[in-house]
């Protein structure tokens, strides 16, 4: 019993170290680690685009506008 | 804009919108279901907590039922916030991400609400198995083996449903929340499983079993808890502000150094213990070594939203969601300092280690699952917040509540620990230098007892949809017209 349960361990600790490796090397592979800029900005669209806020208190709309500044968003 | 990413010219504003608004209500019912137990859970682990923290001030209060002792209560607390709540958070927010990110609306609910049941089934279970004193002396793995088992197989619902998600997810880049995600959807399950079947099910033998414990209850924060708030930051402070992360680089970095240091932590939590000397080291090497995500992340979220720190006033998913950033880095780089040994000297077996533990679990992870709770309910639910000094008095409640909790528990614990290594000092008297810090502890669990159940009122409006008719919730992107000014992009 104890050897099977060992062996089941030590299996599960290959199987998912090795999907670690083998997502990692999948992501390189596929170009996931290139272009990552635009990566950054795969989470806005048309309608939500870089620039726009999305969350405010109901009463504070009015204040929502962000600075314009040197300091923001660089390309 | 690479390939991946362009739009065919056909797809407008509108239809973006429609297929947003689509996706997020495809994720109403399991949402709802994991966040309104996490929320219930979260209050049956407040009274408990304060029950703990109470015995500490007074020892004998409560103490003629055996169900209400300190042994029984802590444990049912630590439980009850960290499966109940704390994970139950954890899954809901990762559930409506990884909708969003695999731009698809949520398929097979079914698996998710099965999940939801055999969840609160195996927390319940548990909760009851420790207070009725079938217990384990186990942190982190006191839930019986009945417990213990429903949650297994809750998460490994989840797991599969995680695949099945990302195998139909819409082509495009896999966003780093995403890699967040999976790790910890399928590191869970193993790191769980593991650890149960080696302490509980074929118990392995003596102070292997202490290795075991340590590196369970250090990488259930590490590779569950710690991705999926970090998965949940690099979406939602972007979002809420409109402006890409600092640099995708550092993210993709932290997220793979994460992924090789972080699961050898743990050992460090038996330094002076009867272990080898190179396991400890390990440990304490790999704890060093977090500083890289760490830094990564940090300066990643800090340069994101420099500038633009006035948005915290307005709102009050950043508010929360950057608290918990914040307290990210300093409970991960306190982490790292409590892992060298001539500092752990000091801190081992003392309030300060609770002090970190509640920096960690609370101020980071619970604050940020309460930002993404108020960013997620009203999409998903299709009304906006009744009311906004609820949410103002939940935030200064818990901040202030967490913020003096922290800090009592790490100035009493310095003092323990310094009195507890003094030979003058008798240990009853290192005792009776924690008495005023612990008094203040329970003050702080007072506040943040407070502040949930103002949350919990909230979260209950909500779902009554009182309040004003919206049918465009303000909280929503759409702009009514106040278009923000536009970033220098």
């Amino acid at each position: 019993m104890n050897t099977i349960v060992y062996i089941l361990l030590a299996a599960g600790l290959v199987l998912f170290g090795g999907s670690t490796l083998a997502a990692f090397y999948w992501a390189a592979k596929s170009g996931q680690f290139r272009n990552l800029e635009a990566g950054s900005k795969s989470i806005f669209d048309g309608d939500e685009p870089v620039g726009t806020a999305t969350d405010a208190f109901a009463d504070k709309m009015a204040d929502r506008p962000l600075r314009r500044g040197a300091d923001s968003f660089r390309p | 804009m690479s390939a991946t990413l362009a739009h065919p010219s056909t797809v407008t504003p509108e239809m973006e919108k429609a297929q947003r608004a689509l996706i997020d209500e495809s994720t109403r019912v399991p949402v709802i279901l994991f966040y309104g137990s996490a929320i219930f859970w979260l209050l049956i682990g407040t009274l408990f907590a304060l029950l703990a923290s109470f015995k500490m001030n007074a020892p004998t209060f409560l103490d003629q039922w055996s169900w209400l002792t300190f042994g029984r209560v802590r444990p049912a607390h630590l439980n009850a916030v960290a499966y109940g709540w704390a994970s139950a958070a954890g899954i809901g927010t990762a559930l409506w991400l990884m909708a969003r990110l695999c731009r698809t609306p949520l398929r097979y609910s079914k698996l998710l609400i099965s999940a939801a049941i055999f969840w609160n089934i195996g927390v319940l279970l548990g909760i009851l198995g420790i207070l009725s004193g079938d217990g384990r002396s186990i942190e982190w793995l006191e839930f019986p083996n009945y417990a213990s088992f429903m949650l297994f197989v809750a998460f490994g619902l989840i797991a599969v449903w995680a695949i099945l998600m990302f195998r139909f997810r819409e082509p495009g880049h896999i966003y780093v929340s995403q890699w967040y995600l999976l790790a910890a959807f399928l590191w869970f399950p193993w790191l769980y499983s593991t650890a149960n079947i080696l302490l509980n099910f074929q118990p392995i033998q003596g102070g292997a079993q202490g290795a075991v414990n340590w590196w369970y209850g250090h990488n259930a924060l590490g590779l569950w808890f710690t991705p999926i708030g970090l998965a949940t930051a690099y979406y939602l402070i972007p979002k809420v502000l409109g402006r890409p992360i600092h640099s995708y680089y550092l993210s993709i970095l932290g997220f793979w150094s994460l992924a090789l240091f972080y699961s050898w932590n743990g050992m460090h939590h038996l330094i002076g213990g009867p272990f080898p000397a190179w396991l400890i080291s390990a440990s304490v090497v790999a704890s060093v070594m977090m500083f890289i995500p760490v830094i990564t992340t940090a300066i990643n979220h800090h340069m994101t939203v420099r500038g633009n720190f006035q948005a915290l006033k307005w709102s009050p998913t950043l508010r929360f969601t950057v608290f918990g950033a914040m307290c990210y880095t300093l409970a991960s780089v306190q982490g790292s300092f409590m892992a060298i040994p001539s500092l752990n000297v000091v801190t081992h077996f003392t309030h300060y280690t609770v002090g970190h533990a509640h920096l960690g679990l609370y101020a980071f992870f619970t604050m940020i699952m309460f930002g993404a709770m108020y960013y997620i309910l009203p999409r998903v639910v299709g009304w906006e917040w009744p009311s906004a000094r609820l949410i103002r008095w939940h935030f200064w409640l818990v901040a202030i509540g967490i913020g003096m909790m922290v800090v009592v528990l790490t100035l009493g614990g310095l003092l323990q620990g310094l009195a507890l290594l003094d030979p003058e000092i008798t240990f009853m008297a290192s005792l009776d230098y924690t008495k005023p810090w612990l008094f203040l502890r329970s003050v702080s669990g007072l506040l943040l007892t407070a502040g949930h159940i103002v949350f919990a009122v909230s979260f209950t409006l909500l779902l009554l949809k009182t309040g004003a008719t919206r049918t465009e919730p303000t909280l929503f992107g759409s702009d009514q017209g106040r278009q923000p000014e536009p970033l220098n992009v």
